[in-house]
């Protein structure tokens, strides 16, 4: 017996928005049962929790941080690179902006220190993620295992720092750095707690580099080529190797920089263990890549559904309606649900006898 | 016009009951028509051709019978009966099944497996003793071994085009479709396939095989249809037609333009193009493919490489462009040393290339013209400017009449002669010191064929470029060639002036 799935001829007709559409709904339906299953969660009461959470302007952050990560793997996923290293390469962008932070002099010139710290941001995490794409590029390994193995890694080195060189002086007892200084701290806007203006940029332009590296530069139109055939590009004379390279260090780089606004917008300091203290936007940020259809354009709108389904998650959990992680149960069920009906749609489940 | 409504008379005998009749199809894609009206017979025990051009709609045609595509308008009547075959399980429940020229099977399973597998999709119960028995059965009789049990990746494009066939008939196929199955076998098995296919009409099978070759339709049709531009230009029984009259139907006036001659010598000039010394590449399989191979191509120059599809043409060419290692000896390019260097630095020093499977290392299908053109490192800068690339495209669509909706229109939906065509026009933009084809006019009907024959030699001439055109059809090795080299078993194993070429030699040499 061997179980197969086989390309239909004729895909079923679910173009444009049918399934993210659909993953979305029907996710979020699944998910009221299952959290009313695990904890009894009434589901009139789950679901008005995701409608108040799409207008709670408590998304606001979630989404732009969301925004800035979607834009960073569609780099990658573009070009059928799975960066699934988002979550260590945002972390290591976190560490590198709190180097730049405690252990310089420079946040004596606070404009400076904040652009050296989303710069270096950029650089750990776009060299973080280079080193899956060199491991891919010439060793032909799947990223995927090295992408997700090596957000542990950078989960453990940060631990290191954090209990070891970088352990804050004045901490009461906790196990973390010292906070930054207030004048590298980025911009409150005006009436906001979370959202500062420096992460709104970041978060603009993300998108429009994005959108016109894909568009109007040669390395988006061959990023974008990669993915749908990459032996016609290296026929073309392209190298491929020097571009699955460059399409992964963008991608950890733009998911840095997102690590640097996280630390100097939110968090001001690290705290130890980074596992128990991550909002795991790095994976989430999965979903809204899925649900742009890998389209630029589409990300923010993603990013929105996205965070208010995360927001929903958390309201439950504070109001003691799940006790569960209820905002894995709403992103996982979507994402399940997408997957499912994207490979139905062009493949068909077979069972052979033999 | 008197030529046309000649054909437009049915010549079908009457004692043979039609077995599907399609009436007034007509298909629109986005920005163009692709069927407009069509009429179209097939009775019961007949090989009927289905030529035309490349985009006339052969292949829209068939993937409407298929249940691929839904006709805008129009009827299908089996036997008789109105059918509404909206997919291809309904096809072949209705007794017709398509076989194209991409195979379809699943590389990792068997053969057996895969044609269990195709059996069980469509609701067909049998026994997998049954089906290996069949497969043995049926090679023995067509002459092309395959082993059951062996992985479909082993096979070659032969086995596995005669394992799709199998398949089709083991679904109990009265109607196969065959959509350019056969048109790109080696010579010597596509007699066998020709065999096959007369032998399952006599048993009152029907076949419509589609065709861009004259001769193909020629040689096993029983009755011909004509397509151009969507409509029918009209059906004739073979026993009434010459190639040319069919031809006259294809391309109307055009037609005029189909020559086998010579084309004129080329004035090669003093340096040479391209220098290979002693050269040794290693095939797929382990083995060598090329053995010792010396050959010095002039500027201005066309050397024409004839030999039988796998005597090391294809490892050969791979290894000038830089897609394949060199085991031993030198490539020179104008007298600097290649060998070995990547693709992209051969590339960019002027170097066309023409690869022998074009949607696999030729163009991205899913993106549009603009974008194949673009992806290219010697067309564009950091910068995309798409101003100048869509001119550029705007041009070669309109000097290689390239059938498009638009240069934004993803390669896919193009037919495969004019993908083809997006392809070797590109080439031809980038080969600004050499030109190193295989099979270059592969695909494409015989007056774009011959255009682009015309438009080598003319560049070859003109602008001093070499070129090394690699082909398994000697009518074009003869027609473009000012030398032919002839491989056979990783060797050169004689070099003739286009002067001094006889094509028997040549044929001798060849399976030598």
């Amino acid at each position: 017996m061997k179980v197969v799935l086989v390309k239909r001829v004729k895909p079923l007709p679910l173009g444009g928005l049918v399934i993210p559409g659909a993953s979305i709904v029907i996710g979020v339906l699944i998910s009221t049962v299952v959290l009313y299953v695990i904890s009894r969660a009434d589901p009139l009461v789950t679901l008005s929790c995701v409608a108040s959470a799409l207008v709670s302007p408590e998304i606001v952050l979630t989404f732009l941080f969301l925004t800035i990560l979607g834009a960073a793997l569609l780099v990658a996923f573009n070009g059928s690179i799975w960066n699934i290293g988002a979550e260590g390469q945002l972390w290591l962008g976190t560490a590198a902006a709190t180097y730049i932070a405690l252990f310089t002099a420079l946040p004596q010139a606070p404009a400076i220190a904040k652009v050296a710290m989303v710069l270096t941001a950029m650089a750990l995490g776009g060299t973080w993620a280079a080193v899956a794409g060199v491991l891919r590029a010439y060793l032909s390994i799947d990223e995927v295992p090295v992408t997700l193995i090596m957000n542990y890694i950078a989960y453990y080195i940060i631990n290191y720092l954090v209990r070891g060189p970088w352990l804050g002086k004045k901490t009461w007892g906790y196990i973390r750095t010292d906070m930054i200084p207030d004048q590298v701290k980025f911009t409150l806007l005006p009436g906001s707690t979370t959202v500062t203006y420096e992460v709104l940029i970041i978060a603009v332009l993300a998108l429009i580099a994005v959108y016109f590296m894909l568009k109007y530069t040669s390395l988006g139109l061959r990023i974008r080529i990669l993915g749908s055939n990459p032996d016609a590009l290296k026929a073309a004379g392209v190298n491929v190797r020097a571009l699955i390279i460059t399409a992964l260090t963008l991608s950890g780089a733009i998911a840095g920089a997102m690590g640097a606004a996280q630390l100097a917008g939110y968090l001001h300091r690290i705290s130890y263990p980074i596992e128990s203290h991550t909002a795991n936007y790095g994976y989430t940020a999965i979903l809204v890549a899925w649900l742009s259809m890998l389209d630029i354009r589409a990300v923010p709108i993603a990013a929105y559904i996205v965070s208010a389904l995360y927001q929903a998650g958390i309201s439950m959990q504070i109001a003691g309606i799940s006790s569960a992680s209820a905002t894995y149960v709403f992103i996982g069920a979507v994402l399940l649900t997408f997957t499912v009906l994207r490979v139905f749609s062009e493949y068909s489940l077979r069972v052979i006898r033999g | 016009m008197t030529l046309l409504k000649t054909y437009k008379k049915d010549f079908s005998s009457k004692n043979k009951p039609p077995v599907v009749s399609v009436v007034g199809i007509s298909k629109k894609f986005p920005g163009s028509i692709a069927l407009d009206g069509v009429d179209f017979t097939i009775l019961e025990g007949e090989v009927h051709a289905l030529l035309g051009e490349n985009g006339a709609g052969k292949t829209t045609l068939v993937k409407i019978l298929y249940g691929i595509y839904v006709p805008d308008r129009g009827e299908i009547y089996v036997r008789g009966r109105k059918a509404q075959i909206n997919s291809p399980k309904e096809a072949i429940r209705q007794g017709i099944v398509m076989v194209s020229q991409v195979p379809q099977l699943i590389d990792k399973l068997t053969v057996a497996e895969n044609l269990i597998l195709g059996l069980e999709k469509y609701g067909f119960i049998t026994r997998v003793g049954k089906v290996r028995y069949f497969i043995r059965e049926k090679s023995r009789e067509v002459g092309i071994e395959v082993d059951p049990d062996t992985e479909v990746w082993k096979l070659s494009y032969t086995q596995k085009q005669l394992v799709e066939l199998l398949r089709a008939l083991l679904l109990n196929a009265k109607v196969l479709l065959l959509d350019e199955a056969i048109t790109f076998l080696p010579l010597i098995e596509k007699k066998k396939f020709y065999k096959f296919i007369r032998d399952f009409a006599n048993k009152s099978g029907s076949v419509i095989l589609i065709t861009h070759k004259i001769y193909e339709a020629l040689e096993v049709a029983d009755r011909i249809t004509v397509l151009r531009l969507g409509r029918v230009v009209g059906t004739v029984p073979r026993s009434k037609v010459s190639p040319d009259v069919v031809r006259k139907m294809m391309f109307a006036e055009r037609s005029s333009q189909v020559t086998y001659e010579r084309l004129p010598m080329s004035t090669p000039r003093e340096s040479a193009a391209l220098e290979i010394s002693d050269l040794w590449v290693m095939g797929d399989h382990g083995d060598h493919a090329v053995r010792g191979v010396s050959l010095t191509l002039r500027a201005g120059e066309v050397m024409g490489i004839a030999g039988i599809a796998g005597n090391g043409q294809k490892e050969l060419i791979q290894a000038i462009v830089g897609l394949r290692r060199v085991e031993k000896g030198r490539i020179r390019l104008y007298s600097e040393d290649i060998t070995n260097r990547s693709v992209s630095k051969v590339r960019i020093r002027g170097v066309g290339y023409i690869p022998d499977q074009p949607a696999k290392y030729g163009l991205s299908l899913e993106n549009s013209i603009e974008e194949n053109l673009a992806m290219l490192p010697s067309l564009t800068n950091r910068l995309i400017n798409w101003g100048s690339i869509r001119d550029l495209a705007r041009k070669l669509i309109k000097e290689f009449n390239i059938m498009t909706p638009s240069p934004k229109t993803p390669v896919k939906f193009l037919s495969g002669g004019n993908i083809m065509k997006v392809l070797v026009s590109r080439e031809l933009l980038v080969a600004r010191r050499l030109l190193v084809a295989y099979n270059p006019t592969r695909a494409l009907d015989e007056v774009t064929a011959i255009m682009v024959r015309k438009i080598i030699k003319e560049k070859a001439s003109t602008e001093g470029i070499g070129v090394l055109v690699a082909s398994e059809d000697l009518d074009e090795i003869l027609q473009i060639s000012d030398r032919i080299a002839v491989m056979n078993s990783g060797r050169v194993v004689r070099v003739f002036s286009s002067s001094e070429a006889v094509r028997d030699e040549i044929e001798k040499l060849m399976v030598m």
